[in-house]
């Protein structure tokens, strides 16, 4: 469990730094299960900095976010770095970013965590609906989760609430912090990302029924793409009117395009954080996607996004035997 | 009834495969005429976004032909477009699209005959799985 006092401690130590601009963390939300990030200029303001189990947004998103206005005559850019509370795939993804040249190591302070998995917020708003008043809920150490509402105390086990993409996580612990939260958390058991298999033996048209299903619901709002922290293009392929890629009306053969796009851009840089479906409002299982991708770029080219900063980007770079069993 | 006659699209490379296609018609090899041929400066300038939006246009299938690894004009472009489209290919095949309209194939500028087969073989294969419905766009104007 991360200790909240050292959490805050360190932040402080951080933000008070001459070069550090700020620090993005997590922060108490206004009602039901809902957390907030925070942003600490001053040491004053890490003291609301809070770390749970529902903290399941990725902050990697906001180190790519911020919006560089013009400088005025004479004025200097503020070249100071930015801090980031990150789990073990908002770090992922982090590395992901550097990269590709996006974002600068030297201009980063990394708080690392090592995460045990995060709750879904769907599954737990079903589980508790309507919930008015800010909750509280901790981890203990048997798997469970303890959660406190109105006075009464209610256990849930682990497995009921947790995301799915946390349960066949296979790297909790960042793989590129300055500073890391406990002790690393050691791998015990990796659950498959079962639905692909189920999807992926079924006969074509029976998959097309399925998303067909799926994208048909979609009402392009692009939610998946503005959290996704690896969906940082200043003009994105869907915006751009020439060419117009994708059109704007929303049907099932541009939504079924944009959610090839989205999912395709993704290939072999995904870090698997579950953001996407998370944010999804009318919830498509995009993950099964990601996962997908995820899985036949490892089998194909031996490839796994976000581990190495040297590394480089999977479709900037081949090897002479790549499978071409396809190949006419 | 009339017999499905699909519509393929062909992005082939300048150096080798269009080179190929174009020996394919002065040696007066016989195939099918439902590839349309769109030449691009290198396989690797085929986003696979082509892909998709062909098929969301009027296409049945897609091919796409490149040099043989090794022979690139540009030393790289068929490696990079090998590892794309083989992602492509796999992501539209888990989406319920038939894996047998999207098609690569290495094509010479020697091997008119080859790519004679190659249109034919595909095309034997599209008619068999019948039009493209699934993701066409319904109001082309």
């Amino acid at each position: 469990m991360v200790d909240l006092k050292n959490l805050i401690e360190i932040t402080k130590k951080i933000v008070s730094r001459e070069d550090v601009r700020y620090v993005v963390g997590y922060k108490k939300g206004t009602y039901g299960f809902q957390i907030m990030p925070a942003f600490a200029y001053t040491p004053e303001d890490a003291e609301d900095f809070i770390y749970s189990p529902v903290c399941s947004k990725n902050l990697a998103v906001y180190t790519i976010l911020e919006e560089k206005l013009p400088l005025k005559r004479g004025e200097e850019e503020d070249k100071r770095k930015i801090g980031v509370v990150v789990k073990g795939c908002d770090s992922r993804a982090i590395v992901q970013i550097i990269q590709e040249k996006g974002l600068k190591r030297e201009d980063l302070v990394l708080i690392g965590i090592p995460c045990k998995g995060v709750i879904e917020p769907k599954k737990i708003e079903k589980m508790f609906p309507n919930q008015t008043d800010l909750i509280d809920v901790i981890e203990n150490d048997n798997s469970e989760y303890i959660i406190n509402i109105g006075g009464k105390t209610h256990k849930v086990p682990k497995n009921e609430l947790l995301s799915d993409v946390c349960k066949s996580c296979e790297f909790p612990n960042p793989p590129l912090y300055d500073v890391l939260l406990g002790e690393e958390v050691e791998i015990t058991e990796i659950e498959e990302f079962s639905k692909i298999d189920e999807l992926d033996e079924k006969h074509t048209e029976d998959k097309w029924e399925y998303w067909k299903r799926h994208f048909e619901r979609c009402i392009r709002c692009y939610a998946c793409r503005e959290a996704c922290p690896l969906c940082y293009c200043k003009e994105c392929m869907a915006d751009t009117l020439n060419p117009q890629w994708i059109r704007r009306s929303v049907n099932l053969s541009e939504n079924a395009a944009w959610n090839i796009m989205r999912a395709y851009h993704l290939a072999g840089r995904c870090v698997s954080c579950g953001e996407c479906e998370r944010v999804c409002p009318v919830n498509i299982p995009l993950m099964e996607l990601n996962k997908k991708i995820e899985r036949d770029v490892k089998k194909m080219f031996d490839y796994t996004s976000g581990l190495d900063e040297e590394e480089k980007p999977l479709f900037g770079m081949f090897k002479p035997d790549d499978p071409e069993d396809f190949i006419l | 009834m009339e017999e499905f006659e699909p519509n393929i699209i062909g992005f082939l490379c300048n150096w080798c495969s269009y080179a190929g296609a174009d020996l394919a018609g002065t040696s007066r090899i016989q195939y099918p005429p439902n590839v349309k041929i769109i030449k691009v400066m290198c396989s690797g300038r085929v986003n696979p976004m082509y892909v998709v939006n062909a098929l969301q246009q009027g296409a049945d299938g897609v091919l796409i032909g490149g040099c043989h690894p090794g022979d690139c004009h540009y030393s790289r472009g068929n490696y990079l477009a090998r590892r794309r489209i083989a992602v492509m290919k796999r992501l539209l095949e888990y989406i319920g699209i038939e894996p047998e309209r999207v098609r690569m194939t290495w094509v010479s500028a020697a091997e008119g005959r080859k790519f004679a087969e190659v249109v034919e073989e595909i095309t034997k294969d599209i008619k068999k799985i019948g039009p493209m419905k699934k993701i066409r766009r319904e109001n082309i104007w």
